[in-house]
């Protein structure tokens, strides 16, 4: 009311008094500015002391925001200066990966300066160079072999959009019904690969790589197939590697005995891996492991797709990469390691969750997930267990679910 | 947050029938026209509000292809209702039913209720089986039916909140052991208090939709 009748009154032009503002070399935002404009003549004059205190408080702001403008323009000259070095390493490392490693590779590989390079990540540059001879080509496959796996999957593509399968004898045991049914799939699947990424999808420069090498794979081993989780592993292969030789590492990954086993969903073999990783997981997180136990959060709920999909699809693409570079390192055990490490950087709030809400955060971790974190909260976690290496409690529990023969599977002696 | 029951659910049904996107549709009202693909298990969890008690769902949505039937069937074990899902335009996925009904029944409790849901009702010019074939099998097998549309939401709040009706109507006269956690139900922690207590900000009532409520 007080308000309308002086916007009612005459108005007079307002008389900007800009002599204040102008010895301040900083120009603040508008609004902080109007805490100094005098008042419209029309209104009391401030009093003098009420205007000294709106001056000063006004100063007071304006010291602020160039603090506030100072720091963050040393942070962003940090972050840069950050960035730099970080390229510098990274091309630092890719020099000493290219002059020092890849052409001593067989010596050198193992080394123990190699290793802690090999720890801090594979610069992009070099990443599948490093992955391939590191998984290696034990099934000796060539170019020339792809080629032929490949043109018979597109064979078989031929066939059956142009309706009715042939009957084929040379895959005797594998019924055209079965055949169809893992093309059709692989189809469904490659659009549900990284769909954000909108690289392999149908019309994205990847589709045809995807579809090719795991077409060609269920040629080469029909008796392993198309398995969900396959679609991812070889997307992450096709980013770093040429086709013929994505598919070269890819079918070598497979034939892993950790990937063997749980590509051919071979369940026994699979329970004795979880429970291999549960006296792991005792030994280093025996508090988190009682609250697993209590809440019945068995490790294939969250294994399964790590596992199958080597983090790929449950972690960030870059940090994924550097799970696989530890893991061509390391081997199968580093999967498991990871894992711990996963659980042990997130214990304080997983023990703190019931069953389903741990249940849904680690089958969809955060999406930012700090990488030094993680690796260094992976670097913590011992692989060994009253002086076992993975590798042998691992075959001590095979020998054990071997003897048990089909008996109940014992998670845990 | 308190609630008279928690039930747990499983949803099961042939690769790309949509089962997650139901489950997204139902537990966070959007759909992903391009869902990620499940490997394993992945889970969902809701409050309903059935006859005026808060139930608490919780969902296991499970991968689904045949490779996987192994690691499914271990899933089976308390779950007090199932969502069996075909997709409307795939006629494969509907005659791999007998099979999935066959592992249901093998795998769970006698008890468990299940819901047959053809889904992707939206793509009607592609259909590929009749909404008649569907509710045939389902009272063929003693099945609750339902089209839904994952895409458009159509049914999928009745298909998940039927399911829950119908083994609370299966509490009520006596045909579940509810303190048996074998069954799928768990008696909420704190049962002694009343727990119509007031209708909580992020959940709704929806007990009273009326079954087959047809926008399909």
């Amino acid at each position: 009311m007080e308000y309308e009748d002086k916007a009612g009154a005459p108005r007079k032009p307002p008389s900007p008094k800009q002599n204040v503002r102008k010895n301040l070399d900083f120009e603040p935002l508008s609004t902080t500015a109007l805490i100094l404009e005098d008042r419209p003549a029309n209104l009391p004059a401030k009093p003098a002391e009420e205007a000294q205190k709106h001056r000063q408080q006004y100063e007071e702001m304006v010291v602020q925001a160039k603090k506030r403008e100072l720091k963050e323009a040393r942070r962003r000259k940090k972050q840069l200066e950050e960035r730099c070095r970080l390229e510098e390493s990274i091309g630092n490392a890719a020099l000493t990966w290219n002059n020092e490693v890849l052409p001593h590779w067989e010596t050198v590989w193992s080394s123990r300066k190699v290793r802690d390079l090999w720890w801090q990540g594979i610069p992009p540059s070099v990443r599948g160079k490093v992955w391939s001879l590191a998984i290696g080509n034990e099934l000796n496959i060539t170019h020339e072999l792809f080629d032929i796996c490949l043109a018979r999957a597109k064979e078989r593509w031929r066939s059956f959009s142009a309706g009715g399968p042939e009957a084929e004898s040379e895959d005797a045991g594998f019924s055209a019904a079965d055949r169809e049914a893992s093309l059709e799939l692989i189809k469904l699947d490659i659009s549900r690969t990284f769909p954000n990424l909108c690289i392999f999808q149908q019309g994205g420069p990847y589709h045809d790589t995807l579809h090719s090498i795991l077409g060609a794979y269920t040629c080469y081993r029909p008796d392993v197939g198309y398995v969900q989780g396959m679609s991812f592993i070889a997307a992450v292969l096709i980013l770093n590697l040429d086709t013929a030789d994505a598919f070269i590492a890819f079918s070598n990954l497979l034939n892993k005995p950790c990937q063997m086993a749980f590509f051919r969903v071979d369940h026994g073999l699979m329970l004795t891996y979880f429970a291999a990783f549960e006296v792991f997981f005792e030994e280093n997180l025996p508090k988190l492991f009682a609250h697993f136990k209590k809440n019945n959060l068995t490790p294939d709920i969250y294994l399964i797709d790590w596992i199958f999909t080597l983090y790929s699809k449950s972690l960030p693409l870059d940090l994924a990469c550097r799970v696989w570079d530890v893991f061509c390192r390391d081997g199968e055990e580093f999967l498991f390691r990871t894992a711990l490490g996963l659980l042990k950087l997130f214990e304080d709030i997983l023990t703190k969750m019931d069953f389903i809400h741990v249940a849904q955060f680690l089958t969809r971790l955060p999406d930012h997930l700090p990488a030094e974190e993680l690796f260094a909260s992976i670097a913590t976690i011992q692989m060994q267990s009253r002086n076992r290496k993975w590798a042998q409690v691992l075959t001590a529990l095979q020998r054990d679910s071997r003897d048990v023969e089909r008996g109940s599977p014992s998670l845990r002696h | 947050m308190t609630y008279a029951y928690l039930f747990k659910y499983i949803i099961i049904g042939d690769t790309g029938v949509g089962k997650s996107c139901l489950l997204l549709q139902f537990t966070d009202k959007r759909f992903q026209p391009v869902h990620d693909l499940t490997i394993g298990v992945e889970f969902g969890a809701r409050m309903v509000n059935i006859d005026g008690k808060q139930i608490k769902l919780q969902i296991w949505d499970t991968a689904g292809q045949e490779s996987f039937r192994s690691i499914t069937r271990s899933y089976y074990r308390g779950a007090a209702g199932a969502l069996l899902v075909y997709d409307i335009t795939r006629r494969e996925t509907f005659n791999h039913l007998t099979s999935w009904l066959e592992d249901a029944r093998q795998h769970s409790s006698s008890n468990m209720v299940i819901m047959l849901i053809g889904n992707k009702s939206d793509l009607e010019s592609r259909r590929d089986v009749k909404r008649e074939e569907g509710e045939a099998f389902a009272r063929e097998h003693g099945l609750i039916f339902m089209e839904t549309s994952a895409k458009t939401a159509c049914n999928v709040e009745e298909a998940f909140i039927n399911t829950a009706k119908e083994i609370y109507r299966k509490i009520q006269q006596g045909l579940f052991d509810v303190h048996n956690e074998a069954n799928g139900i768990k008696i909420g922690p704190q049962q002694c208090i009343s727990t119509s207590a007031g209708p909580s900000t992020a959940q709704r009532n929806s007990g009273d939709i009326e079954s087959n409520s047809g926008c399909c």
